[in-house]
C-alpha cells in the first residue's frame, strides 16, 4: 500500500516536471521568444533595434534555451513565475485570487454537484428503467447537451431581467471574502451546476448499473441482505471506482476550463485572466495558468488513484 | 426434522418463462415435478440452457431479469413459491434457504473483508451483535476447514485461493443453518484436487448439518460423489429422475445416455501409439517465465516459472495429448508452441531444424505450418466478419487462392466440419458455440497445417455437441494427416483422440507414454489422482455395494 502511493507519488512528481518543460517549449522557443511574441509587428517596427536588444538582455531572454529552462524550473520550483514584460507587476500577484475564485466557484459547485448527482445516480440505477431512471436519464442528456452560455443566458432572462432577483453579472471584486464572492454569484453557481450534474449521474448510473449487475449482489440478494445495505455498502463503492477517474478529470477542467462561464457573467476568475493573458500577450501569465491548470489536473488524478486504492484492495499490491 | 412425509421442497407441473420485448414469454422451465424430503441431496444435471440454473434459483423465490412463474406450484419449506409475497420469500432466504453461486470470486464483495462479509449475514439475518457474529465466523471458519480462522476474516477476497474463496460463500451460506442448501456449479470454477476437497467439505456438512442439498452441476461426477437423487433436465423439462445408482447405471433415456457416454470411460480402447514415427516436433528444455511487471515496464523476474524444462516430442499424423490443472502450465505450453510467446529458453525444432520462437519471425511458409484453434470461438473469429472471411483468408495468403477458387474451398472445409454452404455469409454471433468452434477449425485446417494445436477445444461446449465436434476432428486430422496437440482437462477427450499422453505439474513434465499405459498404471500419485477423480461415475456403475445402503432411508 505504501510502496503503491509513494510511488503515484514519484510519477505525479515526473509527470509535473514534464509539463513544466513542455509548457516552457510551447511558449518560449517554439516560433520567436517571449518579447517577440508580446509585441506586435506594429511595435517591434517602432523600436530601434539596439533597444530591442537592450530590452532582450534586462529579460534575460538572450541566454540560450537551456540556460533559461533551467532558471523557469528553478521559479516554478519557488512559485516565481516572473513578472509581467510591460508592467513588471509579479505574475504570481495577478493569477493568485483569480486562481483562488476559481477554485471557490469549481468547490461550490462540486460540493453540490457531488451528493445531488450521487442521488440521482442511485436511484436510477436502482429502479432501472422505471419512471426515475426515465427522467434521470433523459435529463442528464439534455443539461450534458446544452452549451453552458445557452444556460448562463437563458438563466440571467429567467432571474436577472423577467424577474430581478439575482444580479446579472457579479459585483463583486477580484479580492473581496470567499463568501461575498459566493453570494453574489449564484447564477453562475447554478450555470456550471446543471451541466456538473448531468454529467456526475449520468457516470454514476452506468457505474451503478453494472456493480448492481455484478456476481456479489445476486448472492447477497440471495441470502436475504436488506436491499438498502447492498446498494450502499457493496455496490456503490464497487460503482464510485470505475468512475473516480473521470470524475477527477472533470474537477479539475471545472477550474480551468470554465472560461465561457466567467465571461458571460463577469466572474473574476482564473479564466478570465487568461482571456486577458492572451490578448494582451503576457507569455508569463499564460505560462503560469497553463502550469496551474496541469498541476491541478496531476493533483487530482493522483487523489482519485489514492481514492481508489483506498476503495478497491485488489490495487494495493505495488 | 420435519418427517420425509412433509417434503422440503415439492414442485409441480412448475414453468418458468422469460418474457421478450414483445412480451412473447419463452419458457425455460417447462412443467417441472419432483419432490426432496428433508436431509436429501439431489443433483440436477443437464447442459446450458437446459434451465438447471433458472430452477435452482427459484427454489429462493429468485428469478434473473424478466423471468416469470408460469404455471405449477413450488412449495419450498412449505412456503408456495409462486404466489407468496417478497416478504415471505425473504424470510426464507438465508435463514431456510441458502445458495451458493458458481464463481466464489465474483459472488464475494473484493473491496470487503471475507470476516465482515460472513459477519454481515449473522447480524442482519440473525440478528447478532458484533461480538458474538465475530466469534461466530471465526467459529465457521474453522468448521469450514480455512487456515487461521481467528485472522483469514480479514483478508480480500483476491488474496484467498479459489478453494478458500468458495469455503468462505458456504460458511456465509451455511451461517443461519438453513434447511435446503442450494449448489450453483459449485465446484466448476476449481481444480480437480480442490474440488474435492470442497465437495468432501460440502458432504461432511450435510450430513453434520442435516440440511437437504440440492446441487445444479453439467458434472456427472459431481453427482455421483454428493447426491442421491438425480433429475435430469433438457430443454427445461426433467427427462429422467430417480436414485442416482438407478439412473447412472441404467439410464433409460437417450440424452442421459449421451452425458454419461461423454464421461470417462476405460472400456473402450484409447488410440494406439504409431512406433517408428518420426519426429515433426520435436522441444527441447522449453522454460517461460511471466513477466512482473516492475517501476517503469515490465522487470526480468526470478520468480516460478511456468514451463520448467519441458521436452517433448509429437511424430507426423500423432495426436498427443497434455493434461493438467488449471496453472500446470499447459496453456502457456501451447502458446509457446504457436509462437505467440517467447520461452526464454529451450529449442523448438520443427523437422530437425531449429524455428524462431516468435510466430512473427518465421517465415510464412512455416507459420502456415502451425496453427492453433483455441478454448473461446467467439472471441478467437472476428465478429464483424462472415464465416467466408474468416475461412478465405488463410485460402488466400497462403495458397494466393482466388476468390472464387478459395470459397469453394471453404465451403468444401465447412462440409468436412457438417456445415452447409448456407453457413458461408454468416457472423459468428449468429452461430452456435458448436457451430463456431466447427469455423475456427475449419479456417485453422485451411492453411492446411502439419501441426494443429487445440487448447481446451471442447470445455466451453456441451457434451454432446463436444463430442460430435471432436469427431469431426478426428476426420479432419486423418484425412489431413495432421499432427494434433491437444491441450484438454478432460480426460475422456483425451483417451479418445490421443494414442500418447504428457501430465503436466507446475510447469513440470511428470510423466509422458503411451495413452492406454498411463491411464492404465500412473507412475505419479498426481495423474493417479487426475484420473480417479474423473472416472467416479464409472466406478459409481460397477460398484454395487456402496451405493445401495446410503440410499435405503433416502426414498
Amino acid at each position: 500500500m505504501l510502496i503503491a502511493a509513494l510511488r503515484r507519488v514519484l510519477l505525479s512528481c515526473i509527470t509535473l516536471v514534464m509539463l513544466t518543460v513542455f509548457i516552457f517549449i510551447a511558449t518560449e522557443i517554439m516560433p520567436g521568444d517571449a518579447l517577440d511574441v508580446s509585441l506586435s509587428a506594429d511595435e517591434i517596427a517602432m523600436i530601434p533595434p539596439e533597444r530591442l536588444a537592450k530590452m532582450k538582455q534586462d529579460l534575460g531572454l538572450d541566454r540560450p534555451a537551456p540556460e533559461r529552462l533551467l532558471s523557469f524550473l528553478g521559479g516554478v520550483l519557488t512559485l516565481d513565475f516572473g513578472k509581467t514584460l510591460i508592467s513588471k507587476t509579479p505574475v504570481t500577484a495577478i493569477i493568485g485570487y483569480p486562481l483562488r475564485n476559481s477554485l471557490i466557484l469549481a468547490g461550490a459547485v462540486l460540493l453540490l454537484a457531488i451528493p445531488l448527482a450521487l442521488t440521482i445516480g442511485i436511484a436510477a440505477a436502482v429502479w432501472q428503467g422505471r419512471a426515475i431512471d426515465n427522467i434521470a436519464s433523459t435529463g442528464a442528456i439534455i443539461g450534458y447537451s446544452i452549451p453552458e452560455f445557452v444556460i448562463g443566458t437563458v438563466l440571467v432572462m429567467i432571474f436577472a431581467v423577467a424577474w430581478p432577483v439575482f444580479p446579472a453579472t457579479i459585483t463583486a471584486s477580484t479580492n473581496d471574502a470567499a463568501l461575498t464572492l459566493l453570494a453574489a454569484s449564484p447564477l453562475a453557481v447554478v450555470t456550471v451546476l446543471i451541466g456538473s450534474i448531468a454529467y456526475l449521474a449520468r457516470l454514476l448510473r452506468t457505474g451503478m448499473v453494472d456493480a448492481l449487475a455484478k456476481d456479489f449482489v445476486e448472492r447477497l440478494r440471495l441470502t436475504g441482505i436488506p436491499e438498502w445495505r447492498i446498494v450502499f455498502l457493496h455496490a456503490l463503492p464497487a460503482a464510485i471506482v470505475p468512475s473516480l477517474t473521470a470524475m477527477a478529470l472533470y474537477a479539475a477542467a471545472l477550474v480551468s476550463g470554465i472560461v465561457v462561464v466567467e465571461l458571460v457573467f463577469a466572474y473574476p476568475g482564473l479564466g478570465q485572466e487568461l482571456v486577458r493573458g492572451v490578448t494582451r500577450r503576457e507569455v508569463h501569465v499564460v505560462q503560469a495558468i497553463a502550469l496551474c491548470s496541469a498541476a491541478l489536473v496531476v493533483a487530482l488524478n493522483f487523489l482519485a488513484d489514492m481514492a481508489i486504492l483506498a476503495l478497491d484492495p485488489r490495487t494495493r499490491r505495488a | 426434522m420435519q418427517q420425509a412425509s412433509n417434503p422440503i421442497i415439492e414442485c409441480s407441473g412448475l414453468s418458468i418463462g422469460y418474457a421478450d420485448m414483445l412480451g412473447k414469454v419463452a419458457r425455460v422451465v417447462d412443467e417441472v415435478s419432483f419432490r426432496l424430503g428433508p436431509g436429501q441431496s439431489m443433483g440436477i444435471v443437464g447442459e446450458s440452457g437446459s434451465g438447471k440454473s433458472t430452477l435452482a434459483r427459484a427454489l429462493l423465490g429468485y428469478l434473473r431479469g424478466g423471468g416469470r412463474f408460469d404455471g405449477g406450484r413450488l412449495l419450498v419449506d412449505g412456503i408456495e413459491i409462486t404466489s407468496t409475497t417478497f416478504t415471505s420469500i425473504r424470510s426464507l432466504r438465508g435463514l431456510r434457504v441458502a445458495m451458493v453461486p458458481q464463481n466464489p470470486l465474483a459472488s464475494l464483495t473484493y473491496h470487503m473483508p471475507v470476516g465482515r462479509q460472513v459477519e454481515e449475514v449473522l447480524r442482519s439475518r440473525r440478528g447478532l451483535v458484533r461480538v458474538e457474529a465475530e466469534r461466530r465466523v471465526v467459529e465457521l471458519f474453522a468448521e469450514m476447514g480455512l487456515p487461521h480462522p481467528e485472522t483469514i476474516g480479514r483478508r480480500y477476497p483476491h488474496q484467498l485461493s479459489g478453494g478458500q474463496r468458495q469455503r468462505v460463500v458456504i460458511a456465509a451460506a451455511l451461517a443461519c443453518d438453513p434447511a435446503l442448501l442450494v449448489l450453483d456449479e459449485p465446484t466448476t470454477a476449481l481444480d480437480k484436487t480442490t474440488e474435492a476437497q470442497v465437495l468432501e467439505l460440502i458432504q461432511h456438512m450435510r450430513v453434520a448439518r442435516g440440511a437437504a442439498l440440492v446441487l445444479v452441476t453439467h458434472d456427472l461426477n459431481v453427482v455421483a460423489d454428493v447426491c442421491e437423487r438425480v433429475l435430469v433436465m433438457k430443454e427445461g423439462r426433467i427427462v429422467e429422475q430417480g436414485l442416482v445408482s438407478a439412473v447412472f447405471r441404467q439410464p433409460e433415456d437417450t440424452y442421459t445416455q449421451t452425458l454419461l457416454g461423454a464421461s470417462l470411460d476405460l472400456s473402450g480402447a484409447a488410440p494406439s501409439v504409431n512406433a517408428g514415427l518420426k519426429p515433426l516436433v520435436s522441444v527441447q528444455d522449453l522454460t517461460f517465465r511471466y513477466q512482473q511487471s516492475g517501476w517503469f515496464g515490465p522487470k526480468n523476474s526470478t520468480g516460478k516459472p511456468t514451463l520448467d524444462g519441458v521436452n517433448l516430442s509429437l511424430g507426423r499424423g500423432e495426436v498427443l495429448g497434455v493434461i493438467g490443472e488449471s496453472g500446470s502450465g499447459k496453456t502457456t505450453l501451447g502458446l509457446v508452441l504457436a509462437g505467440l510467446i517467447a520461452a526464454e529458453k529451450g529449442v523448438l525444432m520443427l523437422e530437425e531444424q531449429s524455428i524462431a520462437m516468435l510466430a512473427g519471425k518465421r517465415q510464412p511458409a512455416l507459420r502456415r505450418r502451425i496453427q492453433t484453434v483455441f478454448q473461446d470461438p467467439l472471441s478467437s473469429l472476428n465478429p464483424r466478419q462472415t464465416v467466408a472471411t474468416a475461412i478465405m483468408r488463410p485460402l488466400r495468403h497462403f495458397f494466393g487462392m482466388n476468390s472464387k477458387s478459395a470459397r469453394e474451398k471453404a465451403a468444401s472445409l465447412l462440409a468436412d466440419l457438417g456445415l452447409g454452404p448456407e453457413f458461408l455469409e454468416r457472423y459468428p454471433r449468429q452461430l452456435s458455440g458448436g457451430q463456431q468452434q466447427r469455423v475456427a477449425i475449419a479456417r485453422a485446417f485451411a492453411a492446411e497445417p502439419d501441426v494443429l494445436i487445440c487448447d481446451e477445444i471442447t470445455s466451453a461446449l456441451d457434451a454432446s455437441v463436444a463430442g460430435q465436434v471432436l469427431g469431426e476432428l478426428d476426420a479432419l486430422r486423418q484425412k489431413h494427416g495432421t499432427s494434433v496437440i491437444l491441450i484438454t482437462h478432460d480426460l475422456a477427450v483425451i483417451w479418445r483422440m490421443a494414442s500418447r499422453v504428457m501430465v503436466l505439474k507446475d510447469g513440470l513434465v511428470i510423466e509422458t507414454g503411451a495413452t492406454a499405459d498411463v491411464f492404465a498404471a500412473p507412475k505419479d500419485a498426481y495423474t493417479a489422482n487426475l484420473l480417479s477423480s474423473a472416472s467416479r461415475v464409472r466406478r459409481l456403475g460397477q460398484d454395487t455395494t456402496l451405493i445401495e445402503e446410503p440410499l435405503a432411508h433416502a426414498v
